[in-house]
């Protein structure tokens, strides 16, 4: 596991030489940060995306996909124009043109949302964007801002497509964490503090992730976090 | 109705505070990617309570969710701006890396 995630090797920031003294002297700590060790969380299982039921046919999974960009679209117009029926003359080819182009240009992917994950998904990311947002505000405005940046790897086990974007854009609006590339099978995320447990922390976000999209093994629902994650 | 008033007010005022301390630490942070913190974070909570105070005044359900949609698609948009604009300065750093090395190792 260790050898997995690399924390703080490549600190590729800004040149130091354009930084201020105090932050150049910090972002050269960030090579070598203390912290704890990170070789004890442990995986969880994920299972693979369950196969495509063999009865529905090619078509007929394009025109589903068809049918949901325009039910998306159509709500979106229903919503900014309050259904007026004047509006529906635009409206019309807009929502037409709108579900085609959404069709056409998002790759086919499968994925499912379980709806009761999904419930506590929000309602624990709320909570983690306003910590994120007050923790990111409280070092900006203290005296002596309370920094300690750098970058780790973390190796991606969840599926190709939604999860990953989804994984990766939640990592952005976590407390310390931003999600600077996909690059190969890892993300490589930029932390405010290394002296934080940013493994175990992106291992409980993998979690509710992997959670949010059904794809962890059915007896493992009702439990919390494996091990320290949480 | 001078409760929700006042919770409106309050919540637009808190809203305000964090586009601030973002703002502020754009400009204090030392370098990109810990400015993109501030921008993605903060700023995200700040239009988040702007909305919710905008909401709690609306006049029709239609404009809550429009007010939901704005927030939900700008907080979208900013992390999807911080990785790219995070992937940038990576390989920007490491092209000037690349160069200094050629320009130390001449003779």
């Amino acid at each position: 596991m260790n050898a997995m995630y690399r924390k703080g090797h490549d600190h590729a920031g800004t040149t130091t030489a354009q930084l201020p003294v105090r932050a150049r002297e910090r972002s050269l700590r960030a090579f070598d940060p203390p912290g704890p060790d990170h070789g004890t969380t442990p995986a969880f299982p994920i299972r693979p995306f369950l196969p495509r039921s063999p009865r529905e046919s090619a078509l007929r999974r394009r025109l589903r996909r068809l049918a949901w960009a325009l039910a998306v679209t159509t709500g979106l117009w229903l919503v900014l124009t309050e259904a007026g029926p004047d509006s529906l003359a635009f409206g019309i080819p807009a929502i037409a043109l709108a579900g085609v182009l959404a069709f056409a240009t998002t790759p086919a992917t499968r994925w499912r949302i379980a709806p009761l994950a999904a419930l506590r998904f929000a309602g624990w990311f709320a909570l983690q964007s306003v910590l994120g947002a007050s923790d990111v505000a409280r070092r900006a405005l203290a005296l002596r801002m309370d920094l300690a940046p750098g970058f780790c790897d973390y190796p991606l086990r969840l599926p190709q497509g939604a999860p990953r974007v989804f994984f990766a854009n939640a990592i952005s609006l976590l407390p310390g964490t931003l999600s600077a590339e996909l690059e190969g099978g890892s993300v490589i995320v930029h932390s405010l503090d290394l002296r934080r447990d940013t493994h175990a922390e992106l291992a409980g976000l993998e979690w509710r992730v992997a959670a949010l999209f059904d794809l962890l093994p059915r007896a493992d629902h009702a439990g919390s976090p494996a091990g320290g994650a949480a | 109705m001078i409760l929700i008033d006042s919770l409106a007010a309050l919540a637009i005022l808190a809203g305000a505070g964090f586009f601030m301390a973002g703002t502020i630490g754009l400009l204090r942070f030392p370098d990109t990617f810990c400015r993109l913190h501030a921008l993605t974070k903060a700023d995200g909570l700040g239009l988040a309570l702007i909305c919710l105070g905008a909401a709690l005044l609306a006049g029709s359900a239609g404009e809550i969710v429009r007010l939901v949609l704005i927030w939900l698609f700008v907080v979208l948009s900013a992390a999807t701006c911080a990785h790219l604009v995070a992937r940038h300065a990576r390989a920007d750093a490491a092209a000037a890396r690349n160069t200094a090395v050629t320009k130390e190792t001449r003779p």
